[in-house]
């Protein structure tokens, strides 16, 4: 109906539909818990704090410490060991990516024991990386690490795979050798698919990491969930998951974003 | 190879006869996959260019022609044969032999002022000389306002242009073009087809031109080679006139002319021979 008169007013383009479906969507949905908690209790408060609960919650862990940290610390830290996993994976991923698909000997010869590695989910590896690293920042970058590396290994070799021959073959005609055939012409036409695994990369890492910070470690926004079951105060998980779906959704948009500047010439295709 | 000086060679004014072969295609056999197994392209073809020559390949589609080009360009090995330029064998792709592809290949990442300096960064021109040379090339291909524009920006007749300006802007002493107009609509390829003429011309360029069309062919070669179906071998070399009136001009007026009709029922013929007979 909203979306009708909006039509009517000739203000709805399809990204403003999107925004106004996802803007009613999500009010429904505080509103449904506004119901079921303030205004008619329907849910007990220890399993399901309100709306008004879960902000004051916020705005207390904003100013006042919580384990150590207020709010901003537990994000920053959350976002160093993050960042730490997703660049190594991205540093290491994509070049070894390239090489797998510029070299079909060397994947043929590596892959059986990356389709293994692939198949162990990340949390598998959190009390190794605890015996090497101890409790430090490289212990869950470590798990973000191993839950990034192989969508990148895998967008990237795609990537590089899929360049047309013919690309290929003018570099060759043109008088390019073989690195600057793959820095100047196979490298930014892989650079879309690149982009996909990175995409998925920052999402697997950013589940991997909250799963890490749950098990160990003394700050980061997986320990303060975990600190709000100890301490029985449903509203602090509440705090937490809530920013930790907001950041991931704050981080891919930025991600998409950035596409249209690192790969101006897609803004035309797409 | 079966040289015809039959009924068409009267009025033939050949500006060169005695002029060095630019281009050589000695003896090419080209397999793909392992030799009397795989898929056999092309037969023992042989074609001789000569310096500021137009010779065109025609045939049915999938008789070779192509992979000839891609021999020809050094972008695949022959099976059997081997290929000359000036005389010497030509070694690997680069920019002597020029090529302009069917479907363009223009590097969709970098813009028209990039795609057509390629050449020209790779064999280290200076910069002054690259400048030069891209605004030399702009001009004569009409691209001054697209010079900041990514191919995906451009119409298909743009695209070619800006892949006809990459070759030329080498300074190359061999073109070859492989079906370049095949993928682009009537209109266009009627007024691409005018430049071309013109630029071979003017600048007398060695070209290798690849195409399915007889009207092309008749229009634009100084010598059409008709090809046989697969495996493609020769079936026929024609010399057309030169420098007569109706190849200066526009293609519609040429088409009328008797003499272009007359070639063009020839060629057409021995094309039409190896479609019926398939």
């Amino acid at each position: 109906m909203i979306e009708k008169r909006l039509e009517r007013m000739g203000v709805m383009t399809d990204r403003g539909k999107a925004t106004a479906y996802g803007i009613v969507s999500l009010s429904l949905l505080l509103i449904l818990w506004i119901c079921a908690t303030s205004l008619f209790q329907w849910i007990e408060p220890r399993v399901l704090p309100s709306p008004a609960q879960v902000i004051k919650q916020f705005a207390w862990i904003l100013t006042e410490p919580f384990s150590g940290l207020r709010l901003p610390g537990h994000i920053l830290s959350s976002l160093e060991r993050w960042g730490w996993g997703v660049l190594t994976a991205g540093f290491i991923g994509i070049p070894v990516g390239v090489f797998f698909a510029w070299n079909p000997w060397f994947k043929t010869f590596v892959n059986p024991v990356f389709e293994l590695i692939h198949f162990i989910p990340p949390f598998a590896y959190i009390p190794l990386a605890v015996l090497w690293f101890g409790a430090s920042t490289a212990t869950q970058a470590m798990v973000v690490f191993v839950a990034a590396f192989p969508s990148i290994v895998i967008n990237s070799q795609l990537g590089v795979a899929q360049v047309e021959k013919i690309y290929i073959d003018a570099a060759r005609v043109f008088g390019a050798g073989q690195l600057r055939t793959l820095w100047r012409v196979v490298l930014p036409a892989a650079a879309p698919s690149i982009y996909t695994g990175l995409r998925i990369a920052i999402s697997n890492g950013w589940m991997a990491l909250v799963g890490a910070e749950l098990v160990v470690g003394k700050v980061g926004l997986g320990f303060m969930i975990a600190q709000g079951q100890e301490n029985a105060s449903v509203a602090t998980i509440f705090v937490g998951i809530i920013t930790i779906g907001c950041l991931g959704v704050l981080i891919d948009t930025l991600v998409q974003r950035s596409e249209r500047f690192v790969l101006p010439w897609r803004k035309v295709a797409s | 190879m079966e040289q015809s000086a039959g009924k068409m060679t009267s009025g033939i004014t050949d500006p060169a006869p005695e002029s060095p072969a630019k281009l050589e295609l000695c003896n090419i056999s080209k397999w793909f996959g392992p030799e009397g197994e795989g898929v056999h392209a092309v037969d023992d073809c042989s074609i001789e260019v000569k310096k500021g020559e137009f010779i065109v390949v025609v045939g049915p589609s999938g008789c070779g022609k192509s992979t000839l080009m891609t021999v020809g360009a050094g972008l695949e090995e022959p099976t059997h044969g081997e290929v000359l330029v000036d005389g010497k064998p030509a070694g690997p792709p680069g920019p002597t032999r020029s090529v302009v592809f069917q479907k363009f290949a223009l590097f969709p990442s970098e813009t028209v002022e990039q795609n057509i300096k390629f050449g020209l960064q790779m064999t280290g021109v200076s910069a002054t000389e690259q400048e030069t040379r891209l605004a030399e090339q702009l001009k004569i291909m009409g691209l001054e306002q697209f010079r900041r524009s990514y191919p995906s920006e451009l119409s298909g007749g743009m695209q070619q242009r800006v892949a006809i300006a990459r070759a030329l802007v080498m300074q190359p002493e061999i073109l070859l073009m492989d079906e370049p107009f095949g993928a682009l609509d009537a209109q266009t390829r009627t007024i691409l087809q005018e430049e071309v003429q013109r630029l071979h011309r003017e600048m007398h360029y060695t070209v290798l031109f690849i195409t399915h069309s007889v009207e092309e062919a008749v229009y634009l070669g100084d010598r059409v080679v008709v090809m046989t179906r697969r495996p493609g071998r020769i079936k026929r070399v024609i010399d057309l006139p030169r420098d007569v009136a109706w190849k200066t001009g526009d293609i519609e007026l040429a088409a009328e002319h008797p003499e272009f009709i007359e070639f063009r029922r020839e060629i057409w013929g021995l094309v039409r021979e190896e479609i019926v007979s398939i």
